[in-house]
């Protein structure tokens, strides 16, 4: 029906370039982590003998926390222990997000150029934010059941240094990528390097500060079921009650019962996120 | 109002912004700057508050010099002299009052400002900047729900709190259409007028520059190529200054006539 469309007009002095090779870092570092992976897995003299067979060969085994799930005790989680457990992990929780919160608010301002007073200030407190994220929330647990005893006193320790170290790391990493317009005119203005933080800085990372602070809530919530292990409270007490005695029925009971809880607070959690963004 | 003696600045780079300026400002004048972009423009009018420090040379804003080194008696001096930046540089988060109260701050205490309880006297001062550009009813808008030319008053208002002997506007209308364009430089100007407040505008359009400026400074490479009254700058002057011949993008209106 209608004519062909006519051909481009050919313009033989821009001849179209081929089409470049893949940057060398993508194959090398692809074959280079492959290479890594088999080196370090493999069943050799230095490698850890990794294998899926275990799995496959131990499946017919008598295997009692499977036991527990066919046969599972939902009534242990209207029990008082459980409750009051996982009341004892919310309120642990909660206590370590909001004083860990507080802490990491001028330790995330302090840890960035923007935010710093001088480089003095700004080295120290970036090495003393290293210091205290070098520390996995276990050993703190550890080491405050050793030093002041049992219960939900050392539980909160721990998870106050993690959601300090957390939240510090994640604020102070967006407080340099902040629109730095308002900070100029605040110094324009003869303000303070104080009064500059509050003023220009503060409110652009609030919201940033605020959903880091709420993530923490449920990193939290999920160590205090480890800490329990090592007699720092919450419901990871009686995880580690009901292990120790082999009674796998309750144990995987509590165990789902606070994977809902968690999985609640996560959504609940992401939901709020998002209005704040 | 303010004098450059020999002013120079060099960049750590090595990039000589500018070079061997002398300039005396009276008290009240409206004076536009012109040049290229890479002419020197920002950096004169960061060196009177010292936002950029003279490598050599003097910079005084009446009789005080300008020292970026004195941490105190810059912060004092930067109180006098008000500021208006081509992207606005507000806050966008916080309300259009937040922002323009960021004038007084070197008047508020630090726990004042660490608690937001600003004085009565701060926010009355505040909200008259905002009757002055004619924007008041935004007062406890969020700054992100303002259009352009609405930060930009915004901006006016916030230097107008400061209660400044001296505003520094650099490229106050770059970001801006032109109906929009001749709104800020007419503030500008009355602000000028009947406060006696001194003007130090930077500017790229050839029009505008004529139209609102007592007085045309132009920078070429870092060096001071003219200086004189805005009726005398005509066409062989700004072709001097641009070291070009003009085009229909150095003046805002296509069909205007220089």
């Amino acid at each position: 029906m209608s004519a062909a469309p006519s051909a481009p007009a050919s313009r033989p002095d821009s001849a179209r370039p081929d089409k470049p090779p893949p940057p060398p870092f993508v194959l090398w570092g692809s074959l280079g982590l492959i290479a890594l992976t088999l080196v370090l897995g493999w069943d050799w003299e230095y490698g850890i003998g990794f294998s899926l067979r275990d799995i496959y060969d131990n499946l017919g085994r008598h295997n009692p926390v499977l036991e527990g799930v066919r046969n599972l005790d939902w009534s242990t989680l209207a029990s008082p222990t459980v409750l009051a457990g996982f009341a004892e992990t919310f309120q642990m929780a909660a206590i370590a997000t909001i004083l860990g919160g507080i802490v990491a608010l001028p330790l995330a301002l302090l840890n960035s150029v923007t935010g710093a007073p001088n480089t003095f200030v700004y080295v120290a407190v970036k090495n003393f934010n290293s210091f205290i994220r070098a520390i996995p929330d276990l050993i703190y647990a550890v080491f405050f059941v050793a030093a002041i005893g049992r219960g939900a006193l050392p539980g909160v320790l721990a998870l106050f240094f993690l959601s300090v170290a957390v939240i510090a790391k994640l604020t102070s990493d967006i407080v340099d990528g902040i629109d730095q317009g308002p900070v100029e005119s605040a110094r324009a203005s003869g303000a303070s390097h104080t009064q500059m933080v509050k003023t220009a800085v503060l409110p652009q990372i609030l919201p940033g500060y605020t959903s880091f602070a709420l993530y923490t809530f449920e990193i939290n919530l999920r160590g205090s079921a480890v800490l329990g292990f090592v007699g720092a409270g919450g419901i990871g007490e009686v995880f580690s009650n009901y292990y120790q005695r082999g009674w796998y029925d309750r144990l995987v009971a509590v165990v789902i019962g606070f994977f809902v809880v968690v999985f609640v607070v996560d959504r609940i959690s992401i939901a709020v996120r998002k209005r704040l963004l | 109002m303010i004098t450059f003696e020999n002013a120079s600045v060099t960049y750590p780079g090595g990039v000589q912004a500018l070079k061997d300026v002398s300039l005396e400002l009276g008290e009240g004048e409206f004076v536009v700057i012109v040049g290229l972009s890479g002419a020197g423009k920002s950096t004169l009018i960061r060196a009177v508050n010292g936002l950029v420090p003279l490598t050599s040379g003097i910079c005084r804003v009446g009789d005080q010099v300008v020292d970026a080194h004195d941490k105190k008696a810059i912060r004092a001096l930067r109180a006098e002299v008000g500021m208006i930046f081509q992207t606005h540089n507000l806050v966008k988060r916080t309300t259009v009052l937040n922002n323009v109260l960021m004038g007084r701050l070197h008047r508020t205490a630090t726990w004042r400002t660490l608690v937001g309880a600003y004085t009565k006297g701060d926010v009355e001062l505040a909200m008259q900047a905002l009757e002055r550009v004619e924007i008041v009813e935004k007062a406890y808008v969020r700054a992100s729900n303002l259009s352009g030319g609405q930060q930009q008053r915004v901006g006016i208002a916030r230097a107008l709190a400061q209660e400044p002997k001296v505003v520094l506007a650099d490229e106050p209308t770059a970001s801006l259409d032109p109906p929009t364009s001749h709104l800020v430089m007419r503030d500008l100007k009355s602000i000028c007028r009947d406060l006696n407040i001194t003007m130090l505008v930077n500017l790229h359009f050839l029009d505008l520059a004529r139209a609102y400026g007592d007085r045309i400074v132009g920078l070429r490479a870092g060096e001071l190529v003219y200086d004189g009254a805005a009726e005398d700058a005509d066409e062989n002057v700004f072709r001097d200054i641009y070291g070009r011949s003009l085009t229909a993008d150095d003046v805002l209106e296509k069909e205007g006539s220089l």
